[in-house]
């Protein structure tokens, strides 16, 4: 199913799917139909659904993420993975859509798909205009900035055992946790077209060299940053994306924000929080200290991993696997992630 | 008009006509992204030859250099090997097999060697990268 109209018929088709689970319900209308996030990912389609049922008039916000079948790092973190994912967390304290449906049959939309709660907020793009400003005013206001670390807080502490989230995978304490980072980006760099890369090797060596090590194993969201969180009244109403989850070492999301990769040429850490409140805030809510060594070699570790999204990205397009140009773009965007790294390492 | 230059007119026709005519949102974003990749291969294509002959001298005055630095008869076997590849095909590839086999040999290089070798590749690397970024940024 990739065709225009192919992709004009979703709407229908979800309908049509949502009938077979809602046996009891009728009159099923999907109202607000809206599609986000085209190409890069999974595809989002968001909807308010009407029908009755015995109890009369009922209406449910839902988001259908569907498989499109060309998404990048599609086979690291698959839709059903994303869905039992939300299915563990919804017993917990974090803030996350529920999970109602994951399908694997792709003669239905065409591809795997599954279906979550619409939760009320909005995502503002953290690279836009708009977006800049409206964080830069919320941090002005400060109860976003507190939530923001609170989250993070919250999804470190989360008891990852007791939620049934083992099937992640545990690493070994100690080194294991970044051995396993180490070779996954690894993996991915080689499965793409792209020849050796003399400054992303020495990363990779050097990387591998310094292992830090660490005995807190926590769920590691991954990508922790405005852009992946949904807001409701200055408060995260729901952390998103849930597609480059691990447990390991909760310093690697710490360092996502530390970065100055989403400061948006500001002071503030995610164009949000001022240093300081985020270091106090944080190392309060979880009773930890934040491990700022480590932090620089996540840090490192995120320039590789940047590199591999973008060779895995480019690759697509190289390929014929997608027709996305913006993938294309991404070869340039590899430089670029190498000169950074080489200046990490001091040169 | 060389093909670089082909390239970056044919960027400034998809930014100023093609893209700003395009109403609906994905086909002039896709549009405006095609003025970008061919602005950057324009940019590219029109530097490589110069960037080939400095990579040429840059590997060519590395190999040398790590010559006197290593003292060849007494690296360790898998770093002469590469070497030796590198010397007889200084390209990128060779290179990697150069930084691995570095690494790789740390404890029988002694560590002073060793940062003494990754200090002279990267001066190496960073002119690379430098050229790189002429047309990437």
């Amino acid at each position: 199913m990739s065709t225009a109209e192919d992709v004009a018929q979703i709407p229908t088709r979800i309908r049509d799917y949502l009938q077979t689970r809602l046996t009891d319900a009728s009159d099923l209308k999907m109202e607000n139909v809206e599609r986000i996030a085209v190409g890069w990912s999974h595809e989002t389609w968001l909807f308010d659904l009407h029908y009755r049922d015995r109890s009369g008039p009922q209406q449910m916000g839902l988001c259908v993420r569907r498989d499109p079948g060309n998404a990048l790092l599609r086979h690291l973190s698959d839709l059903e993975q994303q869905f039992r994912v939300l299915e563990c967390l919804e017993a917990t304290a974090l803030q996350t859509p529920k999970a109602y449906w994951f399908e694997s049959d792709t003669e239905i939309l065409g591809g795997p798909f599954l279906v979550m709660e619409k939760v009320p907020g909005t995502c503002r793009n953290p690279w836009g205009r708009e977006g800049r400003a409206y964080y830069q005013a919320a941090a002005e206001r400060g109860t976003l900035p507190a939530s923001f670390t609170a989250t993070l807080a919250t999804l470190h502490s989360i008891d990852w055992r007791d939620a049934g989230l083992e099937f992640l995978g545990t690493p070994e304490s100690g080194q294991g946790f970044a051995k396993r980072e180490i070779a996954k980006w690894r993996e991915l760099i080689a499965s793409t077209e792209h020849q050796p890369e003399p400054i992303l090797i020495d990363l990779i060596c050097w990387l591998e060299d310094n292992i830090p090590s660490t005995d807190r194993i926590t769920l590691v969201h991954g990508a922790y940053r405005t852009g992946n969180l949904l807001i409701d009244d200055d408060r995260i109403s729901a952390v998103l994306d849930w597609e480059l989850q691990v447990l390991g070492d909760p310093m690697y999301d710490v360092a996502y924000v530390l970065s100055d990769l989403n400061r948006e040429g500001t002071h503030l850490l995610s164009n949000l929080v001022e240093r300081d409140a985020f270091f106090s805030d944080y190392e309060a809510a979880t009773n930890t200290t934040i491990d700022e060594s480590a932090c620089r070699y996540y840090n490192a570790l995120y320039a590789m991993r940047s590199a591999a999204f973008w060779m895995s990205a480019s690759d697509l397009y190289a390929t014929g696997k997608s027709d996305d140009i913006r993938l294309a773009r991404t070869a340039w965007s590899i430089p670029v992630v190498l000169e950074r790294a080489a200046r990490d390492l001091g040169y | 008009m060389t093909d670089g230059e082909l390239l970056q007119r044919l960027s400034r026709t998809l930014k100023q006509k093609i893209g700003p005519a395009i109403e609906d949102e994905y086909p002039k974003t896709q549009a405006f992204m095609a003025a970008v990749v061919t602005e950057k291969l324009g940019r590219q294509i029109a530097l490589a030859p110069a960037h080939e002959v400095a990579q040429r001298a840059e590997f060519s005055a590395l190999l040398g250099d790590l010559d006197d630095l290593l003292d060849f008869k007494s690296a360790p076997p898998a770093l002469r090997d590469a070497l030796v590849d590198f010397g007889e095909n200084p390209d990128k590839p060779t290179l990697c097999r150069v930084i691995e086999a570095a690494y790789a040999s740390r404890q029988i290089l002694d560590e002073m060697r060793f940062r003494k070798l990754m200090a002279r590749i990267r001066v190496t690397l960073r002119a690379d990268i430098d050229r790189q970024m002429e047309y990437a940024a």
